[in-house]
Order: structure tokens, then C-alpha cells, then sequence
């Protein structure tokens, strides 16, 4: 039952090598008009097991990449498994955190309908989670 | 299945218990004072008031077998109260806390008592027949936090407690003395006081109501973060399951038996979980029949109003499902869900009947009917 270890200096390299790959893949899925598949991508192993700020930055540029070009909030739904709505909601408020009028307005939009789905105890564990953080 | 019973006593209670004879209830009215009613036919009716401790009593626990009241409070000290003739006597406990005592509970064999309290430590208290008092042992390793909950094992051993700091721990409580050194203990090499058997580092968050199943095989606490925990075999290998809540928090929880246990929180309803036959765990429904009309906001109305601003803010029209926060939920209780106490028939292995009591200053019994 001890506590997950986090990622150590030394590995950082293979994580920004990571998110360089994920990158590349979202950009693709978006050229392919497959937004809800590059959202599954970019929200895949997150939270990242590392206290650098920085690499949660360059993840969260991906995922904000990925959360804007979402249309169809209903249909993304529906195909987006369960097990990522908590990690998504921790990136909502991250977003709604930038102030920024778009990204803020797609948040809120896509904060209401997930809420819908997964209820008050996704917000709850979003915000109770100090330790993984996004 | 439903509240049999509901009844307002005060406008806010912190905890209750019951008496060996489930005829009166002996509840703490958000003051210094412990109230006991006695129910006359109909009408509940106060017949003692408890008036020893200078600030917020936080834990009272009535022994079965002993009629013996304990109670706990933010004034850092214990009663322990006994009944003569019509009076109930106190004797200080001398706990040696510099922090409030947070919860208290009596052992099985009711030969001991355990206290959490704010001082990251657990107190441990027996009696001195030779002294004519009672002694506080402490625990003051391994918590980094407030001791929030603290549960007593079957064997009267073992002591599992839940903090602000995350963590389920439990320990061994094995006093030299008090308890006797049987073979049936699983961990009879660490039967040292104050050694800890496990840590479980599950929960983010603060961690609440830990409570061991009736055969003490399994292990279940509530966390902040709208998760429940169920541990199997503690002490040899253990096995962790999280259920996930839809809704909001638990503060406490009860087993009625192995596969069923209850939880209370923020959602003012309990909430029936169930394990199946290859032991895993899920949530069945609320107990409580009584929900919001559809017509109303589909977040509840304690929030609708909160979100339909939010939402507003994005929208040019303001979502026309908003209703006033104030309006009450339509269940049982109205207000958080602190406490919840099993109203145990002498003889039955499996809780039919429960008692909770919340903020709303409500005792609410409850039935399970067959099924279960």
C-alpha cells in the first residue's frame, strides 16, 4: 500500500520524448477530424507521476490543444470511457483557471455536461487531490 | 424501505448514542451538554442533561454490557459516566491531550476505550481497579494529523484509525494486564502496545469512519474525495478495493453485515454498498425514497442555483431550471449526515435497525427490510 513513486530527474528526458510524441499524434487526429480520439490521447497517463511543473505544462498546452477543438460535446461523450472523466475535470479547472475568454467558455461548456455525467464526486476528487495534481 | 422513525431534538447534533435497552438516546446538542431522552409511549422526553465538559462534546459511546457512558470533548477531557440510582456519576479521565478529542469508542470487551484526537494522538484508556481510575495510554507515533475515527477490531486488539493526513493505520492495543495473550490474535508477534500493523495510504484526502466488518476481515473507510475503501485480510496481504461516489462525501459508515455496509455524509441519504460473490464491491442505490421532483434542477437544489450562474456566464441565457437553494431536499434528513449508530436486538449477528443523526439536529431510525 506505499505510496506510487514519482518519476526522478533522470527520467524527464523519456517523458518530454513522450509528450513530443503525443503532440504529433493529436495533430494528425485533428487533421483527420477526430477530436474526441485526440482528446483520448492527450488525456491518456495523466497525471504524470512527476512534481516538474514544466513537464505538466507542456502536457497541459497538448490537452488544451485537444479540449479546443472539441465540437460536438454530446458525441464526445459517448465515446470517451468513464476512467477519464477525473482526469478530465482536473484539466477543466485548470483551463478555467487560465482566464482566458475562449478556452474558459469551452470548459465551462464541456464542465457542465461532464458534471451531468459523472456528478458532484468528479468535482470533489478533482479538487481533494493535492497529490496528482495537472 | 425507509426511516421508521425521524425526531427533531435540537437544531444541530454532533453525535449520539443509544442504551443497552435502545429506550433512551443519549445525544450532544452542538453545546457542552450531553441530553438523554426517554421515550414515553409516544413523546420523547428529556430526563438527565449531562453537564461536566466546558466545550463541544464531540464522541459519546453507551457500553452494552456495562451501561457505561463515555464521552469525549473539544475541552481536551473524558467522562466516564455511571449510573447510580437515578444519577449519572462522572469520573475525569485524565487523557493527557493538548488538542481536542475528536471520537471515542469502547472496545468490545468494554474493558477499554480508544480516543482520537486533534493532537495526533490515540488515547487508550483502561481501568485501574487498584487506583479507582481510569488511565490514558498514548499513541503519539506515526499520525501526522488529527485522528478523525477510530475502530475497534473484534478481537479488542487491534485499533484501526483514520486522520487528516490520509492514512488508515492500525495498531495494537495490547495492554499488559488488561488483555490476555490468546492464540486467535493473527499477529501475535507484534502484540506490542502502539505498534503499528499496517499503514494504508489510499486516500489523497482526509479519511473518515473507518469501521472493521463483524468478523474483522475486512476494513472499510470513507475519503474526502467522494471514495469509499474496502481492505481485505489487513494484516497478512492486504487488498484494497476504491469505489468511486457520484455525489458528495461520507463522514461515517456502518456494516449491517460481511457484504453490506451503509455510509452517511454531505448527501443527507444513505448510501447502501454491496459486495457480490466474488467480493467486489459497488453501490446500490440511497435509502432514503424520497428525491427532488424531476422538474426541478438536475443537480439537486442546493447547487442548481451555483451552477446556473456559472453556466450563465457562458450562455447568454440563464439555465431555466434554476430553483432557491433554501428549498428543502424532500428526504429525511435536511442536513449533512454525521453519525450513524447500529441498534442491535441481544443475539443478532446481522444490524437491522440503524440510527443516524446529523447538522439538521435529527434522529432518524431506520429499517432494513428482508432482502437484505
Amino acid at each position: 500500500m506505499a505510496t506510487e513513486g514519482f518519476v526522478d530527474d533522470e527520467n524527464l528526458e523519456a517523458i518530454v520524448t513522450r509528450i513530443e510524441q503525443k503532440s504529433r499524434k493529436i495533430e494528425s487526429l485533428l487533421k483527420q477530424s477526430k477530436p474526441v480520439e485526440a482528446l483520448k490521447t492527450a488525456l491518456e497517463g495523466s497525471p504524470l507521476k512527476t512534481r516538474d511543473e514544466r513537464c505538466k505544462s507542456a502536457i497541459w498546452i497538448v490537452v488544451h490543444r485537444a479540449i479546443m477543438a472539441i465540437k460536438d460535446v454530446d458525441a464526445m461523450f459517448s465515446s470517451l470511457d468513464p476512467e477519464y472523466y477525473d482526469t478530465l475535470m482536473k484539466y477543466l479547472y485548470r483551463g478555467l483557471a487560465t482566464g482566458d475568454r475562449p478556452t474558459c467558455d469551452q470548459c465551462l461548456k464541456i464542465h457542465e455536461k461532464l458534471t451531468e455525467k459523472a456528478g458532484l464526486g468528479c468535482i470533489l476528487r478533482s479538487l481533494a487531490d493535492t497529490v496528482n495534481t495537472v | 424501505m425507509a426511516a421508521v422513525a425521524i425526531h427533531q431534538f435540537a437544531q444541530c447534533i454532533t453525535c449520539h448514542a443509544w442504551s443497552p435497552d435502545q429506550s433512551m438516546v443519549a445525544f450532544c446538542p452542538n453545546n457542552h451538554e450531553v441530553h438523554i431522552y426517554k421515550l414515553f409511549g409516544e413523546k420523547w422526553e428529556r430526563v438527565h442533561v449531562l453537564q461536566k465538559h466546558d466545550q463541544i462534546v464531540s464522541g459519546i459511546d453507551w457500553s452494552v454490557r456495562s451501561n457505561k457512558i463515555v464521552t469525549v470533548s473539544h475541552d481536551r477531557n473524558s467522562y466516564v459516566w455511571n449510573q447510580e440510582a437515578s444519577e449519572w456519576v462522572p469520573t475525569l479521565v485524565i487523557l493527557r491531550l493538548n488538542r481536542a478529542a475528536l471520537c471515542v469508542q469502547w472496545c468490545p470487551k468494554e474493558n477499554k476505550f480508544a480516543v482520537g484526537s486533534g493532537a495526533k494522538t490515540v488515547c487508550i484508556c483502561y481501568y485501574e481497579k487498584e487506583n479507582n481510575w481510569w488511565v490514558s495510554k498514548l499513541i503519539r507515533k506515526k499520525h501526522n494529523s488529527s485522528v478523525t475515527s477510530v475502530a475497534w477490531h473484534p478481537n479488542n486488539i487491534l485499533l484501526a484509525t483514520t486522520s487528516t493526513d490520509g492514512k488508515c493505520r492500525v495498531f495494537s492495543t495490547f495492554i499488559k494486564g488488561v488483555d490476555s495473550r490468546e492464540s486467535g490474535a493473527s499477529s501475535s508477534s507484534n502484540l506490542k502496545f502502539g505498534e503499528q500493523i499496517a499503514q494504508l495510504d489510499l486516500s489523497f484526502t482526509w479519511a473518515f469512519g473507518v469501521r472493521w466488518s463483524p468478523s474483522g476481515n475486512t476494513l472499510a473507510y470513507a475519503g474526502h474525495n467522494s471514495m469509499i475503501y474496502f481492505i481485505e485480510d489487513v494484516g497478512s496481504s492486504p487488498s484494497a478495493q476504491n469505489v468511486a461516489l457520484r455525489d458528495l462525501p461520507l463522514r461515517d459508515i456502518l456494516f449491517v453485515s460481511e457484504k453490506l455496509v451503509i455510509g452517511v455524509g454531505f448527501d443527507c441519504n444513505p448510501m447502501v454498498f454491496t459486495a457480490d460473490e466474488t467480493g467486489l464491491w459497488s453501490f446500490v442505490k440511497f435509502l432514503d425514497e424520497k428525491k427532488i421532483a424531476p422538474s426541478s434542477s438536475k443537480y439537486g437544489s442546493q447547487f442548481s442555483e451555483a451552477f446556473g450562474k456559472l453556466y450563465g456566464q457562458s450562455k447568454p441565457a440563464i439555465n431555466s431550471d434554476t430553483v432557491e437553494s433554501s428549498r428543502p431536499r424532500g428526504g429525511a434528513h435536511e442536513n449533512c449526515i454525521s453519525c450513524i449508530v447500529p441498534l442491535r436486538k441481544p443475539g443478532d449477528t446481522i444490524v437491522r435497525r440503524f440510527s443516524t443523526s446529523g447538522l439538521d439536529g435529527k434522529v432518524v431510525i431506520w429499517e432494513l427490510d428482508g432482502h437484505h
